[in-house]
């Protein structure tokens, strides 16, 4: 009976139109009250979901991305990418993919990383005459790169759920290809979306022109180069870059560009704020709900049905892959990592699934549920980013969600993409 | 028939998870059955800090807690979180098994949980990427991360090194990139963090042993016959052996495995550290009582 | 009914306004916080303690007042899939049920962190020193806040007045220049 409540006034709540937050609230109360336990620790979580320090990068990151907006550090980066590849159908898209990429190289992240490159390009691609839709989809789809690419900090929480077993060196290396093929299949799908949509391409500048593009946008080219050199060279942590962010593009725009001023700056930080606070306050909700699915044992209960369904090693991967991807729509990765690999781990092994090659799964399926609806923490921020509603991009998600489900799929059924490159460096 | 919910923040198979299911199972059986335990590993129900506010309101029943997550709420037990105030691992039993430990776990009866047992959380010390650490003097100018308290951050300065605040997720990228130098654990934490791949180095300064301690909500307490009562502290005393045997096991075994993952354990004279130690007493050990539990603890032989 | 209702909506929009400034103003305060324990980190190779757990607890207050904001600007995300299907008269009611919820859920932040926030002033956060009260007040303020908010609303629509299309303000919309 708990479960109907839970998941029954949740449901309902949401059909009525009452926001995410607070039909994940309300459902974890009445679920506290119906069980008999004191409902405190409802608002306990709501707390304590919101207060890790990995979070910090999403407030950061929208901030940076609305200085650089504002500011027209983002115009003039997009405006010199654009003379590059403008002529390609669906070129900002591209860019989007390429840029995810980038940042997913420093920033273990998918919501941070959707806040960061998000904030920048959503912006510019409505600009531009794309969809607001298309630019969250993009955006919210190569977010999961950074859960793939090292860092990662999802396969630390996995190889200590794994009991420490497993090598995190061999598992940031096995995420490379595979965040990479992802980086490909959604490039491909960009482009032949905007080739149906008629996205615009704009005439090649020329040389000179995109030259000239490029050195207006040195400023702003060099705040990429700093992020990602300074985390790269231990100047300051994954988190921290985020906040270097927001100095460096505060300080570009008003001392180089002398684009900013007061009211400027008030809208910026007013802005960041709402989109934050919108955002993180669904994730501290979820936090609670998470932990009456945790509470409850929710996601054991429905594990352990696998075992009971099938033994053929083909189907197991097959199932599993569709029960992280049911839970990953209602419940955060972390806990689900830790809740799930124990049991799933040595029903794998037994197959002869390498622990590695398993890891990558895990982490690739549940950042596809990081994206599905009704709780999408990294749609939610891109969403909120382009200021559209979640079902207005959900309408067309469908051929991105394809792609990542392909990727999801090849590399579940060819070991090699995740084992050969740490093979090199046994 | 009363199934008790039970956290950890230690994954499955953890001595301290281990201990806690076995006491459960001990309790099922001296109680034909009425009380079980089950126990929700991996920090499922939250982090430390949180888990202590769930089982005060009776939301959860029981815990298994490092008593550093209690801070300063119960000054007796802060002294078992002064750097080097066990000498060894024997010294660390005989207290916790005297009365000094009796003492103590009768403390935590004012911040309305009921502590039946303690058990073995062994010893942290540094490790870092730079060097072997042999003496304070080594440990000048690094940057180690440590958990967000006040003694361990002052311990760190006392010592010449830089205390750094990070959440643990981001503890070993941070070292491999060179943010930080290093961190401090036990053995098994130090391997299945998987800090040995990035800090090579890990030197036996032992600086701190901080017992673990199983908890039982004073709510659900007081809701239990002192008969049944006896019977849980029967069992949590009856697992406190188990839970020793299991760590002492562990410890030989992610030892084995760090050294196999090509660490280098080097030993250290503890006297310069523990000389260095004397402004992190002279600021904690301020009250008379604490003075007296210091004293004795001191005292106590091993 | 109605005049007096909008009167305490002006106050109320001053409520929400105060609420908004000091939100930003923590978040501008964390982002010096932390590039502070850079700087610090970096020119003299040790960064303070306390940056950390006193950036985390900005975070939570600015993100508990904002969503509080959100209530009255009705910014929160949802999907409103009752709304493609049913009659347009229906939405009212639809929105009332959402007030309502956001009431309750509201209310037992004020309740419940109430309790969190009074328990925890004997406990001091490590590092930074205050009492753990600071944690969980921000629950109760935006509580009480969203409290005011979705009863205004509530009242607002039993007395006619039509507050169901999200507040446009010029803050809220993005220029596409
Ligand atoms: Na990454
Ligand atoms: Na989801």
């Amino acid at each position: 009976m708990e479960y109907w409540i839970l998941f029954g006034v949740f449901t309902g709540l949401m059909l009525v139109g009452t926001p995410i937050a607070f039909c994940l609230g309300i459902a974890s109360f009445a679920t506290v009250a119906y069980i008999g336990r004191p409902a405190i620790v409802v608002f306990q979580q709501l707390n304590s979901g919101v207060s890790a320090f990995t979070l910090l990068a999403i407030p950061f990151f929208i901030f940076a991305g609305d200085l650089m907006m504002r500011g027209g550090i983002a115009a003039r980066i997009i405006q010199f990418a654009g003379s590059l590849i403008g002529h390609v159908r669906g070129g900002l898209g591209q860019v989007n993919v390429a840029a995810s990429t980038l940042f997913g190289g420093i920033s273990g992240s998918a919501v941070a990383e959707a806040a960061a490159v998000g904030g920048i390009m959503i912006p510019q691609m409505k600009a531009r005459g794309y969809g607001a839709d298309y630019a969250v989809n993009v955006t919210s789809m190569a977010a999961l790169i950074a859960l793939l690419l090292p860092p990662s900090h999802n396969m630390i929480i996995y190889s200590l759920s794994g009991g420490g077993r497993i090598s995190i060196a061999d598992l940031f290396t096995a995420g490379i290809i595979p965040g990479l093929l992802l980086a490909v299949a959604l490039s491909v799908t960009a482009y032949v979306v905007a080739v149906k949509r008629g996205y615009p391409t704009e005439p090649f500048p020329g040389f000179g022109k995109a030259f000239q593009y490029f050195l207006i946008s040195i400023p702003g080219l060099l705040l990429i180069a700093i992020i990602f050199g300074g985390v790269r060279s231990g100047v300051f942590t994954a988190s921290e870059s985020s906040c270097i962010a927001v100095i460096y593009a505060f300080l570009v725009t008003l001392l180089v560009y002398r684009s900013l001023n007061f009211r400027e700056f008030v809208h910026c930080v007013t802005g960041a704020v709402r989109t934050t606070s919108m955002v993180l306050f669904i994730i501290g909700a979820a936090a609670a709900f998470g932990w009456l699915m945790a509470y409850l044992r929710v996601a054991p209960i429905l594990t352990e049905a696998i075992g009971n369904l099938t033994q053929d090693p083909l189907m197991v991967l097959l199932l599993i892959n569709v029960v992280l991807l049911l839970l990953g729509t209602f419940m955060d990765m972390g806990p689900l990592i830790v809740i799930t690999t124990p049991i799933f781990l040595p029903m794998v092994t037994a197959f002869g699934v390498d622990p590695v090659h398993f890891g990558v799964i895990m982490i690739l399926n549940l950042g596809i549920g990081l994206n599905t609806p009704p709780l999408g923490p990294v749609q939610f921020v891109a969403a909120a980013v382009a200021k559209i509603s979640v079902w207005d991009a959900m309408k067309s998600v469908w051929p991105f969600y394809t792609a990542g489900l392909i990727v999801l799929g090849l590399v579940t059924y060819i070991p090699a993409l995740s084992l050969w490159l740490p093979s090199l460096f046994r | 028939q009363t199934v008790l919910r039970s956290s950890d923040t230690h994954p499955d198979g953890y001595p301290t998870v281990e201990a806690v299911k076995k006491f459960g199972e001990i309790l099922s059986e001296k109680t034909d059955g009425r009380y079980s335990v089950e126990v929700f590993h991996s920090a499922q129900l939250g982090q430390e800090a949180d888990t202590i506010e769930q089982t005060q309101f009776g939301v959860i029943d029981m815990n298994r807690i490092s008593i550093g997550a209690f801070g300063t709420q119960v000054p007796e037990a802060t002294v078992t979180q002064l750097p080097f105030i066990f000498r060894s691992a024997e010294h660390f039993h005989n207290v916790l098994d005297g009365e000094v430990g009796q003492e103590i776990l009768a403390a935590f009866d004012k911040v309305d949980v009921v502590a039946l047992a303690f058990y073995d959380g062994g010893s942290r010390s540094f490790y870092n990427s730079e060097k072997p650490i042999t003496s304070p003097d080594d440990m000048a100018g690094l940057k180690f991360r440590v958990m967000q308290s006040d003694i361990f951050v002052d311990m760190v300065g006392a010592l010449g090194a830089n205390a750094t605040p990070m959440p643990y997720g981001e503890v070993y990228s941070a070292i491999q990139t060179g943010v930080i130098e290093g961190a401090e654990n036990n053995f098994p934490s130090y391997d299945t963090a998987g800090h040995a791949e990035v800090a090579k180095f890990y030197s036996l300064d032992e600086h701190l042993m901080v017992p673990e301690v199983l908890v039982v909500s004073k709510i659900v307490w007081d809701g239990i016959s002192p008969e049944d009562q006896a019977l849980f502290r029967e069992a949590a005393q009856e697992s406190v052996a188990i839970q020793r045997e299991l760590w002492a096991q562990k410890e030989v075994e992610s030892k084995a495995a760090v050294e196999a993952l090509g660490a280098t354990i080097n030993e250290v004279d503890k006297a310069p550290f523990i000389e260095a130690m004397k402004p992190v007493y002279d600021k904690y050990v301020t009250d008379p009582q604490l003075q007296d539990l210091v004293a004795r603890i001191q005292a106590t032989e091993g | 009914m109605r005049d007096r209702l909008l009167k305490v909506g002006v106050l109320l929009n001053a409520l929400s306004t105060v609420a908004l400034w000091l939100a930003g103003v923590g978040l501008v305060a964390m982002t010096l916080i932390v590039a502070y324990q850079v700087f610090m980190r970096f020119v003299l190779n040790s960064s303070p303690p306390w940056t950390e757990a006193s950036s985390i607890m900005i975070m939570s207050w600015f993100i508990f007042l904002g969503a509080a904001v959100g209530v009255r600007e009705n910014f929160h995300m949802g999907f409103d899939v009752l709304l493609y299907v049913l009659p347009g008269c229906a939405k009212p009611y639809l929105r009332a049920i959402t007030d309502i919820a956001i009431f309750g859920f509201a209310a037992g932040m004020v309740f419940y962190g109430g309790e969190l926030a009074l328990r925890g002033w004997s406990v001091r956060i490590p590092v930074i020193g205050l009492p753990q009260t600071f944690t969980y007040l921000p629950v109760v303020i935006a509580g009480f806040l969203m409290c005011l908010f979705s009863l205004e609303r509530l009242l607002l629509r039993m007395a006619g007045e039509n507050v169901d299309d999200p507040i446009v303000d010029e803050d809220v919309i993005v220029t596409t220049d």
